[in-house]
């Protein structure tokens, strides 16, 4: 009995203290949820706003970009991440959509191929790469593409998850995620990985996949497919910038990689943002919190975008 | 404590009454309010298309509004059917030789085993199965049956599943058939049956009720399954002509997209009738079993 009331005290006590505490601190706690794809830097991004405003507290979680609307809609969170195109449907719902950095997904290809040399050389043209990820048929030869007398036929890769990479991927032809006609696989590295495998396989991966942000250099297994946007079946030294990290960001960052399959990474929020916590936060992401943008293995948004973003919280 | 309180120990026993009645009747309304929960969430795509065509398109474009479940059904029902068909014969032979044959040290590390697989989380075997078995079917079996397949196909997927279930069903089998009466057997053995005759005649007759049992339990844990079976089999939304084609079943569908697309009114009601459409196989599944059981006890 003693040891009971003892216990029932403590916890109590422990109780009142954390009320106390709850109390005590005035702080303002700001959700974010949503994208996994823009997760990464959501969470660098807090991690250094806090530093300067250290009476604000974040509570970042991923549980896909619908999860975030989802929760901004009903009041649970203050700021989605989203990643892909919006629906209709989606956008009857009053929301405020702001640009804050960029990405992009690169068609991949697996180091097994017999004919990469080629690849690389010839790269594939836009109606190629369309008839290969939508149409469905499974009989187009590395051969008939390339022009070689390699004539294995390409097997084509995509997410099994719902995912903006996909839905980007397939807005580069005009078409959304189910349109992809492939064997299904589950998040970006398990599609890095299926592709690596199968000499004849084709994917698509987000860049900070395809590239180790930190090295700069390609992941092993995999390679991109270069595209051929000028039709004329070679790459050519203005259509060659896939050697690293670097490379590639500046060419997405410039235009010269083309916009799908390039994307902008969004923060939501329901109805235009009031609160001042929110507002200042989404004011630094767009201008002192673009330097870590690149660091993370996404694209800056150009200062024309950023002005327009900005233009939208005034 | 009920004395130092200073309640009868009448009253005591009419509390602890209710709560166990209130314990039960909570468990028997918890399907039954999952059930509905599911159709109210359905309503708003039940009401924009009907549900023959539903269930027997597999033009799965949500966002043209075609919603054809069929391929999933079908992808579900095969990924199960061969699981068990993988699985159950093996847990069976096992069971017998475990319960009426094996040394003792034996059955115990097998005890062991089963613990250790049935500990295993759903995602390593899913794992395991992205390393070992998609390559083995890629690289080995299908080129030496003269096919080519990617190596995530249903044949995976029921492995990986057969797998699974293994733990569940040989776990149950063991404890049905170490509990068929000594003295039936016996019986049997005295008048002149082989020991065979007898594990074939008595244990296998008697255990009849408890087998059906376990292997049911096999079948439900494999409808279930999701992320172990989502990362080996392909997902494809079309009807599987072959074992080494991809499928998609049911909860690989749910769980790929839920998510992400629950802010779309309609593809969040898709996802909810297709969790309806899991409930109500495994609801029809149950019903079935149950009332062959019920057959067999009455005979």
């Amino acid at each position: 009995m003693r040891t009971k009331s003892l216990l029932s005290l403590l916890l109590i006590g422990s109780f009142a203290a954390g009320l106390v505490s709850c109390g005590s601190n005035k702080g303002k706690n700001v959700t974010i949820s949503g994208a996994f794809a823009l997760y990464p830097l959501g969470v660098k991004w807090t991690e250094q706003y806090k530093t300067k405003t250290p009476d604000l507290r974040f509570d970042v979680s991923a549980g896909g970009a619908g999860k975030g609307l989802t929760d901004v809609l009903a009041g649970a969170a203050d700021i989605a991440m989203f990643s892909r195109q919006l629906t209709p449907a989606e956008k009857e719902k009053g929301i405020w959509v702001f640009a804050v950095a960029k990405d992009a997904v690169l068609p991949t290809f697996s180091l097994n191929n017999p004919a990469a040399g080629l690849i690389r050389k010839k790269g594939l043209t836009k109606d190629q790469l369309k008839e290969i990820y939508l149409s469905g048929k499974n009989n187009i030869t590395w051969g008939a593409l390339l022009d070689t007398a390699y004539n294995s036929p390409v097997v084509v890769y995509t997410r099994s998850d719902a995912a903006g990479a996909a839905d980007t991927w397939a807005d580069y032809f005009g078409g959304k995620q189910e349109n992809i006609k492939g064997t299904g696989i589950y998040g970006d590295p398990g599609l890095a990985e299926a592709v690596g495998k199968d000499a004849n396989g084709v994917g698509f991966n987000n860049v900070a996949y395809v590239y180790d942000v930190t090295t700069g250099k390609k992941r092993p297994g995999i390679d991109v497919i270069p595209i051929d946007q000028n039709d004329n079946r070679q790459i050519d030294p203005g259509e060659d910038f896939y050697e690293n990290a670097d490379s590639i960001l500046q060419a997405i960052s410039d235009g010269r990689y083309p916009s799908p399959p390039a994307r902008d990474l969004y923060f939501i929020t329901k109805g235009k943002p009031t609160d001042p916590a929110i507002i200042g936060f989404l004011k630094w992401v767009l201008t002192d919190g673009q330097q870590y943008v690149k660091q993370a293995g996404y694209v800056p948004l150009t200062d024309e975008v950023i002005k327009a973003q900005l233009d939208k919280l005034n | 404590m009920a004395a130092l309180l200073g309640i009868s120990a009448k009253l005591t026993n009419r509390i602890s009454t209710a709560w166990l009645n209130f314990a039960v009747l909570f468990l028997i309304l918890l399907p039954l309010v999952i059930g509905v929960g599911l159709i109210v969430k359905s309503l708003p795509l039940l009401k924009e298309a009907p549900i023959g065509t539903m269930l027997s398109s597999s033009d799965w474009s949500p966002q043209q509004g075609h919603f054809g479940f069929f391929a999933f059904i079908m992808g579900s029902v095969w990924v199960t059917l061969l699981s068990f068909v993988l699985s159950a014969p093996v847990c069976l032979l096992a069971a017998i030789y475990l319960t009426e044959y094996s040394p003792g040290w034996l059955t115990q590390t097998m005890y062991f085993v089963i613990d250790v697989l049935a500990g295993i989380p759903s995602v390593v075997y899913g794992v395991w199965g992205v390393l070992v078995v998609v390559p083995l079917l890629a690289d080995y079996v299908a080129p030496a049956l003269g096919l080519s397949t990617t190596g995530y196909c249903l044949l995976s997927g029921g492995i990986v599943l057969a797998i699974m279930a293994v733990p569940y069903m040989l776990n149950m089998l063991m404890e049905v058939l170490r509990s068929v009466p000594i003295e039936l057997k016996e019986a049997s053995l005295s008048l002149g049956a082989t020991y065979w005759e007898t594990i074939k005649w008595i244990v296998l007759r008697k255990g009849l009720t408890g087998i059906i049992a376990a292997l049911s339990l096999g079948i439900s844990k494999a409808l279930g399954e999701t992320i172990a079976v989502l990362m080996v089999v392909g997902n494809v939304a079309k009807v599987p002509a072959s074992v080494f084609d991809a499928a998609y079943p049911l909860p690989a569908l749910i769980a790929n997209n839920y998510g992400d697309m629950m802010s779309v009114p309609l593809y969040d009601s898709a996802l909810m009738f297709a969790a309806l459409i899991l409930f109500v196989i495994i609801l029809l599944f149950n019903s079935i079993t149950n009332f062959f059981l019920y057959r067999i006890k009455e005979v």
